[in-house]
């Protein structure tokens, strides 16, 4: 007696193969070309948040030094901010430092002084030693980085976004000063850096003094 | 026969499926991992941050709303002030508040409150003002913080650790003097607290309670905390700045050969050669003898050693002869002066008037804020006020007292004999509600004595009249200072509503601030600078923000 071959053990014809092929390649493709888009998303979104989140530390950066300062300016390009700062805190490199000291705040002194256009007479609340009262502190686009130097001493605040334009404002009759900013940078995925903009508004809480170190 | 099945064909499908949802899964984790830190950071640590900056300066108005109720004129609101039943803790001139706590993200403010005040030198010093005639100012150091909720995580770029380098420091190191000493990124902008205060763990509590009756822990709890901390230095503000001459209206004077300078009295007596001697230490002081007037009608004689502003005028005459600047643009208001509340000073109805010579010892010796107080209808005579003596020392010897009086006057002070003699340690303040007529050698100022006197201790305040209906002043208000010799008249005169006649030539010593000004006598003019602090006090400003980032 021969028994007959059971259909489900017949192998595939080629034209089954074929199809079977044609139709996982274009599965793995899919999935593969998913995971890689998947991930390039991934990528683009977690570059696109961390310096995002830059941004937001140059401005946070920027808005606490305007607040406490006493002058600022923008260089003509836009691209250099340069604040003086009162000189609060004793540095070891200071005259007055001793070993104490270190660290520790300063006690003001006052001056009066004549301001044009304001009242004659105004007093000057002074952090420091009479001969270096304030602290300069520059935030400047260097290549795609920011750096922050105060009193000569260069941190990098932001490593990833590569525009700075500040617009300083000077309302000295109104007895304020404001400066506004505004951060780009250049997304990985697309090359337009619109949409990437974060504006700032700080205003200084001293009054405003010549912007002479 | 039957041929079994293959079940592994049926195993393959299944582990595909749960490899496929394993990797899915991976997938999602790891983006709500990265969400979770980037919310963390962007919506819990930057929002933190900047709610304890709001945080401190609420703490600083608060400490300055405290402040300004020693300026109110509602006697329950100056009662209140520094108030331990609203949570201050005070010691002689220092005030900590309670801890307040508001908003929905649980804010917490505290501020320090102190007396200070800065010497001839500039130089501070914490404490009550020395000098008697003179307001303190004030150092509001305010704290903020922030709780963090959600996870204990520091930020996405921070590099605490293996980086080579230190990021702590022992106070008093000079390491401390390296930014980089607190860290990287996010760390060396927002210093997250998560398991001690950094700040007191570092420099000690003095900065937060210099009275040590709070002892917060260094230790934060369970829940991370954001602090920040702003110190700002608080001016008095006072009817003198800087101005020897100050008018709302138009300005006339001096004489051709008449000067205006100044002086710092706390550095001793006025020396007329300083200001011409730059090497005198004091040279600087001798260059404040301003004039300010709000209105273009400025003719300028004699010498100002100073700067002279004007409110869109010309000045006219010899402007030549100012040493300073001179500013067309400086437009100011001079705001009518009402009679201050007398609540709490201490009345006394011996004296009603003033005719022929008197003489006043008050009962008691006063004080600045609380002064012996006297309501007099007439002023036709000379009053001597002496101050308040007491014994003391081996044998007792009669040793006077600093000695405040504050007299209103609701008439006019008039009169050939009209005038005051303020003896040495006495602080006289007249309020006049009316006119002001007497010979410029009948106002005796002997503090410390006739040749060296302070015009802060006789200081004259010329009530406003009322206003009708319209807005117009009900009469018109006048200071005649009349010729008579010799004369060192030192005083003060903040009367906004009155126009001024100088009428002889004294050595002027103090200030004048008035609706107009008229004088052609060849006076020598010497505006105090210990003045700037000195006066009734009108209200307060903030004249210096840092914040702390340590």
């Amino acid at each position: 007696m021969r028994l007959g071959i059971p259909a489900k053990i017949h192998a595939f014809t080629l034209i089954e193969m074929m199809v079977a092929i044609a139709t996982a390649s274009a599965i793995l493709g899919v999935t593969l070309t998913s995971s890689i888009a998947l991930q390039r998303s991934f990528n683009a979104l977690d570059n696109y948040f961390a310096t995002h989140m830059q941004q937001i530390r140059i401005v946070d950066f920027l808005a606490r030094d305007v607040r406490r300062g006493l002058s600022v300016t923008s260089s003509f390009d836009q691209q250099t901010v340069t604040i003086n700062i009162p000189k609060y805190i004793i540095q070891a490199v200071d005259s007055d430092a001793t070993g104490s000291n270190i660290g520790t705040p300063r006690s003001p002194t006052r001056t009066y002084v004549s301001v044009p256009g304001g009242i004659t007479g105004t007093p000057d609340i002074n952090y420091g030693t009479p001969t270096s009262s304030i602290s300069v502190v520059q935030y400047k686009v260097s290549g795609s980085s920011i750096l922050r130097t105060e009193d000569g001493i260069v941190t990098t605040i932001a490593s990833s976004t590569d525009n700075l334009i500040p617009k300083t404002i000077d309302t000295e009759l109104a007895n304020t000063e404001y400066t506004t900013t505004s951060i780009t940078f250049k997304p990985i995925s697309v090359a337009d850096r619109n949409g990437t903009i974060v504006y700032s508004t700080a205003y200084l809480r001293n009054r405003r003094r010549p912007p002479t170190p | 026969m039957q041929t079994k099945r293959n079940t592994k064909e049926t195993g393959n499908v299944l582990l595909c499926v749960l490899a496929t949802i394993l990797i899915v899964s991976i997938i999602g984790a790891t983006v709500l991992r990265n969400s979770t830190t980037r919310l963390n950071a962007s919506s819990t640590q930057v929002r933190a941050w900047k709610e304890a900056l709001s945080a401190a300066e609420t703490g600083g108005d608060i400490g300055f709303a405290e402040l300004r109720k020693q300026i109110s004129s509602d006697s329950t609101v100056r009662a209140t002030q520094w108030s331990t039943t609203a949570g201050w803790t005070n010691s002689e001139t220092t005030h900590v508040s309670q801890v307040t706590t508001f908003g929905s993200d649980n804010l917490k403010a505290r501020t320090v409150v102190e007396a200070c005040y800065f010497d001839t030198s500039g130089v501070f010093h914490l404490g009550a003002n020395p000098d008697p005639n003179a307001n303190s100012w004030y150092r509001l150091r305010s704290k903020g913080t922030v709780p963090i909720v959600g996870l204990k995580r520091t930020g996405m770029d921070d590099a605490l650790i293996k980086d080579g380098r230190a990021h702590f420091a022992p106070i008093g190191s000079t390491a401390m003097q390296d930014i980089t000493a607190r860290g990287n990124g996010d760390s060396l902008l927002r210093k997250i607290d998560f398991q001690y205060d950094h700040f007191v763990a570092t420099y000690g509590r003095n900065w937060d309670d210099p009275l040590s009756t709070r002892n917060d822990p260094a230790a934060v709890g369970s829940t991370p905390l954001i602090s920040r901390r702003i110190e700002q230095i608080v001016a008095a503000v006072t009817p003198f700045f800087d101005a020897a001459i100050k008018v709302s209206s138009s300005f006339y004077g001096l004489g051709s050969a008449a000067w205006i300078d100044s002086y710092d009295s706390r550095n001793g007596p006025y020396d007329p050669t300083v200001k011409t001697n730059p090497a005198s230490p004091y040279y600087k002081d001798s260059r404040h003898g301003s004039v300010e007037i709000n209105s273009g009608t400025a003719t300028i004689m004699g010498t100002i050693y100073g700067d002279v502003g004007t409110n869109g005028g010309n000045v006219t005459k010899k402007t030549a002869n100012v040493t300073g600047t001179i500013d067309n643009n400086v437009p100011f208001t001079l705001e009518d002066y009402q009679m201050p509340s007398v609540t709490g000073w201490n009345y006394q109805s011996s004296l009603t008037a003033v005719t022929g010579n008197q003489t006043l010892t008050p009962p008691a010796a006063g004080t600045s804020v609380a002064p012996i107080y006297y309501l007099v209808s007439s002023w036709s005579g000379a009053l001597t006020v002496n101050p308040v003596t007491i014994m003391t020392g081996t044998p007792p010897v009669s040793v006077p007292q600093d000695t405040y009086v504050a007299i209103h006057v609701t008439s006019d002070i008039s009169g050939g004999n009209a005038g005051i003699t303020v003896n040495p340690k006495v602080h006289v303040k007249i309020y006049f509600d009316r006119n002001m007529s007497v010979k410029n050698n009948n106002l005796i100022n002997q503090n410390p004595s006739l040749t060296n006197p302070i015009a802060g201790n006789l200081q004259f305040y010329g009530i406003s009249p009322p206003r009708d209906a319209n807005g117009n002043p009900m009469w018109t208000q006048t200071i005649d200072l009349n010729s008579g010799t010799p004369a060192i008249l030192a005083a003060t005169f903040y009367a906004p509503s009155a126009d001024v006649h100088e009428n002889g030539n004294p050595d002027f010593i103090g200030t004048m601030v008035a609706k107009s000004f008229y004088s052609n006598g060849n006076i020598s003019w010497h505006y105090d600078r210990a003045l700037n602090d000195e006066g009734g006090l009108l209200d307060f400003r903030i004249v210096s923000y840092v914040e702390d980032t340590r």
